[in-house]
């Protein structure tokens, strides 16, 4: 925290009372009569008509899961339909407001914001810019089968066909969807309207979403950003940490200049009362009124109110003071907008939690029926008008739908010609020295920065030139090398922004950002709370809306706290979006020791298991610069494993030591850090100066040669190096700090044995920690792997060692004991 | 420095030897080629010799001692040289050698009876890693003698490079027992012997089928006396054996060989004798499911009914009746069988047999027709059903067309377990039997 901030005991001690304004609710008044004033009828007609689309397609689909038909066709349909038939004011009101530059991002059930929002930016945007974009969009193919089928008399209603038959073909997984039909019903987006992604994560867009939000304000983008999720998500911690990251005090107390203010953000929540079957007020949870909630937030109580959202001129009247409020800098905003689903929480949801009555009060209630009714009766349009526009409607949903169910048409992905089409979507591989062409941003000029400075007298190689070790003090070391990519970095990418726990002022835990909060301005280097959600769930956003960022978690075992957001959202958005997201993120994770059972875990395993997350754990000087270069040059999601053990370690391998000018070390590509014949030592982390006590006690005691390779990354892993070695060897040992179940060492052991069968002497061995809780300090000695397990188990399991004798215990009799107990 | 003398291992599956002789007494002076000591298996015995000049300093055992196979015996070496770090652990204090071996120890009878236990436990498969494999089949190197090194009794790399460094390669004797039909698991596929003695068929624990019968001239009982000893009086005294013997016409299996003995070498076939054209028939006409219970082992109260017929042989040596077994005849071309037969004899007389290939049968075959009996009562192999004896030819008159005329009549006498099959099912196998080698050309055919 900032030494300009004064914690005053007297303040904090003094006697007072806490004062809540009043936090409107339903409070909008005004008539049909006196908002056409407001409105033109062609605009309040329009939004009936945005209204009756949603309804119609909502229509669609349940007919379609429930009776397998619509308009007559039958068609089956078996993924998910999460319906807002009920809630089209919301999604119309909102979006009436919005411009292309505001952004809205969505729940599971966001069919109608997607299509309100598309049908808004149709209005908005000019025929040359609509013909841009649908020509543009994956080649102009949506476009082109639109255009050939249509008899749209106007860009504008091309467009809309454009949006509802983009929007279906997404759902019914066809290539010819918006995202190729990776996305569906859940996921879909269309960005050049301002549709960010959906989400089927409950909660899961509000840290997305506030990433959003941090990259327009970090790049003075325009526009505002929408996350619309549910009363449900309330109950979310990720939704809750979200609210409070984007309301924090320093955005208006110490961010300067134009990066002064609140974060441009509505946290929306559509208020159906319902989440699934639990009733959010008066069963699941205590708010009473949701918009309470913001009032627990920040003083400005996030401008909470409720608002009525059965009403689009009511929502649109919010909107407008939000619209306000966010540009100005009075953000983040929340709204509780009443609503109501008609149909279950998907269609398999037969509604036993609630009665036919209230059903039937809201259906009287249909604000489909009376926003209609009151239009008639203020004389904005006949009755006959609105059964035109329904026409309509109902015209345009029919084609499209027969248009995206026709397989000569809307074609499904085509597995068998190209099997590689989810394949080539999961990294988008690329190479982008910077992700904007503006100057970057710093307080010093390049090579002024005092760390910087200070590194020049470093010893940048472990050994000087008689070969006598160079003292710590004077050592370049891992954190010096990931220091000077990223110090280098924030000088050449203008959108790269950082932040975690505690990496202004202090510089982080290892000190690895030490220096840069001389450095880069507060919108570029920023302490976060202890949000691991938020943490990474925004910078997955930051990514999705254009910007580079790296996030720290400060050790690896924090990884549970952002699981959903590592796990479901950092790593799926590139290929969910059929590549039409990148994804430049560097989560730095790193390994402790010392602290027991819940800091000091290798979870490298954890991450390589979901596909679509790189993974490195690189622990020399030279990797480390290496490899963050890499990654921060790349455009992949990648978990950038550290270990705390060498953070002062200096270079010992790379003659010459490490470079310092700017230099890349491929992803994948494992390196042998000493040659060998006898035995081949694979390994991951830290452990790789364990294996060379080992080989080095195995060489002078036992005349046993071994050859260390260090994989440095584990996902993406290049085999050819390791089984050019194993063939060479016959025996190859794997070791790690992480425990040795489920430990990404067996992944590599497996396939090193189909990969080298024939050349193997022994089965690969591997060396881990043990299946326990790490214990204190003192003990680790007994937990973490040691030079002697090395040996124990080449003597154990490999080859028999003349004269050696074991101390632990790598028989297969202990093997199955301890797994028949779950140790 | 001094030499020390190791037990061989006398196949994968061999634990231990029982030492059964010293030829030399501590303190003599040896010679290289100097037999050492002898030993054996239950199966099979061997004699050791010396592989350098010089005295025999120590010795770790005494004569009926059991000893692990790779465990140093003895150490050879000069005069005052230390031989204590030789001594393998475990070992008891060597006795004088000049001492006599203790008379009948009922333990050391004990013995190689269990070591049969013990190979079935862990014998039935080589443990050897493929990169093991592969240098070996490279090489040439015999596994069977490689001395495994690696952990739970598996041969890695360096065994086999041992193996090339002290020039144990494949012999053609080795080629020449390996069963072409059985499932290779061996290197690049190829038949080990490991394969041989482990065929895919067999379901049983390999008991102990191993020899026959013998006449008895020599005092002393040699061990493979003693377990042979033991097996026949178990036979004959657990099982209800009783011998049907029938002749059958020669002619034509005498005809044939006749021809085969003038076209053999030409087309390049081995010399097929009429024992080979026995095995053959007896074979084929065993793997006729009908006859099943005679390919078959009886253990406790089950019946373990053989796929595929392994052909038991009774071979004469001097060291005693030996029964090698061709796994898998039922499959193979007379050709093959005469092969196989001859190799495993010889195997047998020069005492290099496997053990492993000791084991196994489903069936045996003894023939002493040879020696002029007539008729004979052989002893059932247990756990086999069956024996078939086969014994020497008279002339024999018989009526055709109205005219006596002579006949060669070849004997043989099928011993069965009655508690396996009646009566009937045997004679029904002999029937068929002699009908088969009366018209060998027709079972040729099939």
């Amino acid at each position: 925290m900032p030494k300009s901030q004064y914690t005053d005991p007297n303040k904090l001690r003094a006697a007072g009372k806490i004062k809540f304004k009043d936090i409107p609710v339903n409070q909008y008044k005004k008539s049909i009569k006196e908002e056409r004033k407001n409105f033109t009828d062609e605009q309040l007609l329009r939004m009936y008509h945005d209204m009756a689309v949603i309804r119609e397609f909502e229509t669609m689909l349940n007919s379609i899961k429930k009776e397998g038909r619509y308009n007559d066709t039958e068609f089956m349909y078996a993924g998910p339909a999460h319906l807002s038939a009920g809630q089209e004011a919301t999604a119309v009101g909102q979006a009436y407001i919005l411009d292309t530059d505001d952004f809205v991002l969505g729940s599971h059930r966001s069919h109608g914001e997607i299509l309100a929002k598309g049908l808004s930016a149709i209005e908005k945007l000019s025929d040359e810019e609509l013909t841009k974009i649908m020509s543009e969009f994956l080649g102009g193919k949506i476009y082109n089968i639109v255009k050939e089928h249509t008899q749209a008399a106007s860009v504008k209603e091309l467009a809309r066909e454009f949006l509802i038959y983009g929007a279906m073909a997404e759902i019914f997984a066809r290539d010819t969807g918006f995202n190729k039909g990776f996305g569906g019903s859940m996921h879909a987006f269309f960005l050049p309207f301002g549709i960010y992604p959906n989400n089927a994560i409950v909660g899961g867009s509000a840290p997305v979403a506030t990433g959003v939000a941090l990259y327009k304000k970090c790049n003075k983008k325009k526009g505002i950003v929408v996350a619309n999720i549910g009363d449900g998500s309330l109950a979310c911690g990720p939704v809750y940490e979200s609210m409070n990251f984007a309301a924090m005090d320093q955005m208006k107390k110490l961010w300067e200049g134009d990066y002064k203010g609140g974060l441009p953000i509505l946290f929306n929540f559509n208020n159906n009362s319902y989440a699934m079957g639990g009733q959010t007020c008066g069963e699941t949870m205590g708010y009473e009124q949701l918009a309470r909630i913001g009032a627990g937030i920040n003083p400005e109580q996030m401008h909470a109110e409720r608002v009525d959202g059965w009403n689009p001129l009511a929502v649109i009247d919010a909107m407008k003071r939000v619209k306000k409020l966010l540009t100005e800098g009075q953000g983040p905003c929340l709204l509780d907008l009443v609503t109501y689903r008609f149909s279950g929480h998907s269609t398999s949801d037969a509604s036993t939690y609630r009665t036919k009555e209230e059903m039937a009060a809201w259906e009287e209630q249909d604000p489909i029926v009376c926003f209609r009714r009151d239009l008639v009766e203020a004389g904005v349009a006949s009755d006959e008008k609105f059964d035109e526009i329904w026409n309509e409607v109902r015209e345009r949903n029919h084609k499209m739908f027969a248009l995206a169910i026709d397989e000569k048409v809307s074609p499904f992905t085509d597995y068998v010609a190209n099997p590689d089409s989810i394949e080539k979507l999961m990294f988008s591989n690329q190479k982008i020295a910077k992700m904007d062409d503006r100057e970057a941003e710093t307080l010093l000029p390049y090579g002024e920065c005092p760390r910087k400075i200070q590194l020049a007298n470093k010893a940048r190689f472990a050994f000087d030139a008689e070969g006598k070790p160079v003292p710590k003090t004077r050592m370049f070391g891992v954190r010096d090398a990931l220091f000077e990519a990223i110090h280098d970095k924030y000088y050449e990418d203008p959108t790269l922004i950082s932040y975690g726990e505690d990496v202004r002022d202090w510089g982080g835990a290892y000190a690895v950002y030490r220096g840069l909060t001389e450095t880069l301005p507060y919108n570029r280097l920023f302490n976060s709370p202890i949000s691991e959600a938020a943490i990474v769930g925004s910078a997955v956003g930051y990514a999705m809306a254009g910007g580079r960022i790296i996030v720290e978690l400060m050790y690896a075992d924090f990884i549970g706290r952002a699981g959903d957001e590592i796990f479901n959202q950092l790593s799926k958005w590139q290929a969910m979006s059929a590549g039409l997201l990148k994804m430049p993120v560097v989560v730095r994770v790193s390994v402790g020791s010392k602290y027991g059972a819940q800091h000091s875990q290798d979870w490298t395993a954890l991450i390589s298991h979901i596909p679509g997350l790189k993974c490195v754990f690189p622990v020399t000087p030279y990797d480390a610069k290496g490899l963050m270069t890499s990654v921060l040059n790349g455009t992949d999601p990648v978990v950038f494993f550290e270990s705390q053990r060498v953070y002062d370690t200096g270079e010992q391998f790379h003659q010459g030591g490490v470079p310092t000018e700017s230099y890349e070390i491929a992803l994948g590509e494992p390196d042998v850090k000493k040659e060998g014949k006898d035995i081949t030592i694979l390994t991951v982390g830290a452990t790789l100066y364990v294996a060379l006590k080992a080989a080095k006690e195995l060489e002078e005691k036992y005349g046993i040669s071994a050859e260390i390779i260090d994989a440095r990354s584990i996902v993406p892993f290049n085999y050819e190096k390791v089984v050019e070695s194993v063939k060479k060897t016959g025996k190859i040992l794997l070791a790690s700090d992480a425990c040795a179940r489920g430990s990404i060492l067996n992944e590599f052991a497996r396939n090193i044995t189909e990969l080298a069968f024939d050349y193997l002497d022994a089965p690969p061995v591997v060396v881990g920690s043990e299946n326990w809780i790490t214990p204190a300090h003192e003990y680790e000695k007994e937990f973490f792997p040691q030079p002697s397990w090395i040996i124990d188990a080449i003597h154990e399991k490999i080859m028999p060692i003349a004269g050696y004798v074991a101390q632990k215990n790598y028989t297969p009799v202990e093997q199955m004991r301890k797994a028949k107990f779950g140790v | 420095m001094a030499t020390a003398i190791i037990m061989p291992k006398l196949g994968i599956s061999v634990e231990s030897c029982i030492l059964t002789k010293w030829h030399k007494k501590k303190g003599d002076e040896v010679k290289k080629g100097d037999i050492l000591f002898s030993y054996e298996t239950d199966k099979s015995a061997a004699d050791e010799e010396s592989t350098v000049d010089g005295i025999l300093l120590d010795v770790f055992y005494n004569e009926d001692d059991d000893v692990p196979c790779l465990n140093n015996v003895c150490v050879i070496g000069n005069a005052g040289e230390s031989t204590a770090e030789f001594a393998p652990a475990g070992a008891a204090d060597p006795a004088p050698v000049a001492e006599a071996a203790p008379a009948e120890a009922p333990a050391a009878v004990a013995a190689p009876v269990a070591a049969p236990v013990v190979t079935a436990a862990q014998g039935d498969m080589m443990k050897i890693s493929p990169r093991a494999k592969g240098l070996a089949e490279k090489s040439n190197a015999d596994l069977r003698f490689a001395a495994p090194t690696g952990p739970e009794g598996r041969i890695i790399e360096r065994d086999v490079r041992k193996l090339i460094a002290d020039g144990v390669l494949t012999t053609s004797a080795a080629a020449g027992v390996t069963d072409k039909d059985a499932v290779g698991t061996g290197i690049g596929g190829r038949v080990t012997t490991g394969d041989t003695a482990a065929p895919a068929a067999v379901s049983a624990p390999a008991a102990a089928p191993a020899a026959a019968e013998e006449e008895v001239t020599v005092a002393r009982l040699t061990n493979i006396r003693k377990v042979i000893a033991k097996q026949m009086v178990e036979s004959l005294s657990t099982m209800a054996q009783l011998t049907q013997s029938s002749t059958f016409d020669a002619t034509e299996i005498m005809a044939f060989r006749a021809k085969l003995k003038e076209k053999a070498e030409p087309m390049g076939l081995a010399n097929i004798t009429l024992n080979d054209i026995i095995l053959y028939a007896a074979a084929k006409t065993l793997a006729d499911p009908q006859f099943k219970s005679l390919n078959a082992h009886l253990i406790g109260d089950e019946m373990h009914y053989f796929k595929n017929v392994h052909m038991g042989v009774a071979v004469d040596t001097e060291r005693g009746l030996m029964v090698p077994t061709i796994f898998n005849a039922n499959k193979l071309t007379l050709n093959d069988i005469a092969v196989q037969s001859k190799a495993l004899a010889n195997d047998c007389k020069k005492g290099a047999i496997s053990p492993d290939k000791l084991k196994g049968a489903s069936f045996t075959v003894s023939n002493v027709g040879a020696f002029g009996v007539e008729v004979f009562t052989p002893v059932i192999n247990p756990p086999q059903t069956a024996i078939l004896g086969v014994t020497t030819i008279v002339k024999r008159p018989k009526e055709v067309n109205g005219e006596i005329k002579l006949y060669p009549a070849m004997g043989l006498s099928l011993t069965f377990d009655h508690r396996a099959l009646d009566g009937a099912d045997a004679a029904r196998f002999l029937k068929a039997l002699s009908a088969n080698l009366e018209s060998f050309s027709l079972l040729m055919a099939k």
